[in-house]
């Protein structure tokens, strides 16, 4: 039994380790500029909310609040746009049963397969030819195109039984009426997964909005702060207090939705 | 025509939403992909662009930096991949022994891979600074020489693997701890009667069950790792001297700083051949495994 204590403790520890980063970034953003660079205590000596203040004061070079806002409205954007679209697909794939809806899901999986970087220069194309680059659309639109929604919820809504909606049906509701209050209620925790996961994705996402976006103003958070780390490379203090705060919300969600976000993960490896 | 039929096509009016966006930004730039890998395609000069067929293809084999980038990316993948199912295994067995508090620590591992790239690269850019950084800070405490982690050429890919690690390693061991948690108690019961317990057991038992897995974690974090791009793009630019930048940042350099897109789109095809190559693979021993 004394081995399992030391296990515990051992393990206990090692996720020390991996949180470490995140108090530490936290910890060092509430400290005066001078102290950043000192390292003796990672315990601010004089606590301060400068950093925080000094970010938060829109500057034309870094202008922190509105790549929230951008960040905020594209990520929720393509969460609404793959809920509606990818539910809508599936219910008309298993439920209404369009012909051809099956050989549409089969293609939409085998897309699943190429690999993301192949999309990136042609999509680049597409959006110049489209004149959306350096727009929300540029990001929102082929964000919602992805496959694994629609993947997930097909999947889902087989695995329900279509009892309740045939009666439904014979009791004269129409189709839209039986996605909207007999469908949708029921894949609720099949959205709630695919919800969370969608905008988790589209808010961390670094390399699409790099390539499709131009100007400082119109930027997401991961690259307005990773360009605001490139040219004040020194000012950690700042760094490190935008950092904190593009995180907090992803740690809001995680608290919220832990069960469905390692659930999730968890059943990747499990397939068949 | 008949009701059925009308009413199947009028069906269509819930999939052309998605089917709309799935054509125009899936399935079309598959074309596109083709048909800039065959064009000579100058976004600077859009009257030069011309048919070239595979040239660029072959421009691209005789490209001694494409060579550099394929073996970075190589490099990357053959660091990454073994130490992430090493050290991503060892935490899914830890968390799987833990009498108690396995959800907390699992949390605890799990948080990381919730960061932003961004975040996680300005982090680690902190602690691998060669002067002030908290790594050289403890080196120096314990009166070693600093270490100039992101400088120098050898030691630039290890420190970018190790923040990977850092990064991804809790999320592959979720996958790994439930399929732990999958195993059947009852096959560990009958390996301790036959006196296989301990590390023989593990071997003997635990490990065959878990095959299926743990090739999946592998082939699909080769596949992550052959698309190696933004770990580099944060911490080092893809130096010192070239050392960490890998094909797709050469991608990214060609197209989007050269705005050379159809020699681009050829390299992008002769990356997705070699990361389809482990796609097939992963198929393969699936279908192996099953049968």
């Amino acid at each position: 039994m004394k081995g399992r204590w030391v296990l515990l403790v051992a393990m206990f520890a090692v996720g020390l380790v991996f949180v470490a980063p995140m108090v530490l970034m936290v910890l060092t953003s509430f400290k005066p500029e001078a102290e950043v660079l000192n390292p003796e205590s990672a315990i601010p000596r004089h606590w301060t909310l400068q950093n925080y203040l000094d970010v938060l004061s829109w500057s034309e070079e870094a202008p922190f609040v509105r790549w929230l806002l951008n960040s905020i409205l594209i990520s929720s954007s393509v969460t609404f746009l793959v809920l509606v679209l990818a539910s809508l697909a599936a219910f008309g794939i298993t439920r209404v049963r369009v012909p051809g809806g099956g050989a549409f899901f089969y293609l939409v999986v085998a897309s699943m397969m190429v690999p993301g970087m192949l999309f990136l220069v042609p999509v680049y194309y597409i959006l110049n030819a489209l004149h959306l680059l350096d727009t929300p659309a540029a990001l929102i639109l082929p964000a919602s195109a992805g496959g694994f929604g629609v993947f997930l919820l097909t999947q889902f809504m087989r695995s329900l039984p279509r009892a309740i909606e045939e009666a439904a049906l014979i009791d004269g509701c129409s189709w839209l009426g039986v996605y909207y209050h007999v469908t949708l209620p029921l894949c609720s925790p099949a959205m709630a997964t695919l919800g969370v996961l969608t905008f988790i994705g589209s808010w961390n996402d670094f390399v699409s909005p790099l390539v499709y976006l131009d100007s400082i103003q119109n930027y997401t958070l991961p690259v307005g702060i990773a360009l605001y780390q490139a040219s004040y490379y020194t000012e950690y203090g700042r760094t490190l207090a935008t950092s904190a705060m593009a995180t907090a919300p992803l740690l809001l969600i995680f608290a919220l939705f832990q069960k469905q976000i390692v659930e999730s993960m968890s059943s990747t490896g499990l397939k068949d | 025509m008949s009701a059925p039929r009308l009413r199947g096509l009028l069906g269509w009016g819930y999939l052309m939403p998605y089917a709309s966006l799935f054509g125009l930004f899936v399935l079309v730039p598959i074309g596109v992909a083709a048909y800039l890998a065959v064009m000579q395609f100058d976004l600077t000069s859009p009257g030069s662009a011309g048919f070239v067929g595979l040239r660029n293809f072959a421009d691209a084999w005789n490209d001694e930096y494409v060579r550099r980038a394929f073996a970075v990316t190589a490099k990357f993948a053959a660091m990454m991949v073994p130490s992430l199912v090493v050290v991503a295994f060892s935490l899914a067995v830890g968390l799987n022994a833990m009498p108690r508090g396995r959800n907390l620590v699992r949390a605890m591992v799990f948080l990381p891979t919730m960061f932003t790239v961004a975040v996680t690269g300005i982090l680690w850019q902190w602690f691998y600074n060669l002067e002030f950084g908290l790594f050289n800070f403890v080196l120096k405490n314990l009166g070693l020489a600093p270490v100039p982690w992101l400088s120098d050429k050898n030691i630039a890919m290890p420190s970018i693997v190790l923040m990977s690690l850092w990064w991804t390693s809790g999320g592959t061991a979720v996958i790994l701890l439930a399929g732990l948690q999958n195993i059947p108690r009852m096959f560990h019961e009958a390996a301790a009667l036959d006196g296989a317990d301990g590390w023989r057991g593990f071997w003997s038992v635990t490990f065959p069950l878990l095959r299926p897995v743990v090739l999946f974690v592998i082939v699909t974090n080769l596949i992550g790792a052959f698309q190696f791009f933004p770990q580099a793009q944060l911490l080092t630019g893809g130096g010192p001297e070239l050392a960490t930048r890998g094909v797709v940042q050469y991608i990214y350099e060609t197209a989007f700083n050269g705005y050379r897109l159809g020699y681009a789109a050829a390299m992008s095809w002769m990356l997705a051949a070699v990361v389809a190559v482990f796609g097939f693979l992963q198929f393969w021993l699936m279908r192996k495994e099953a049968s």
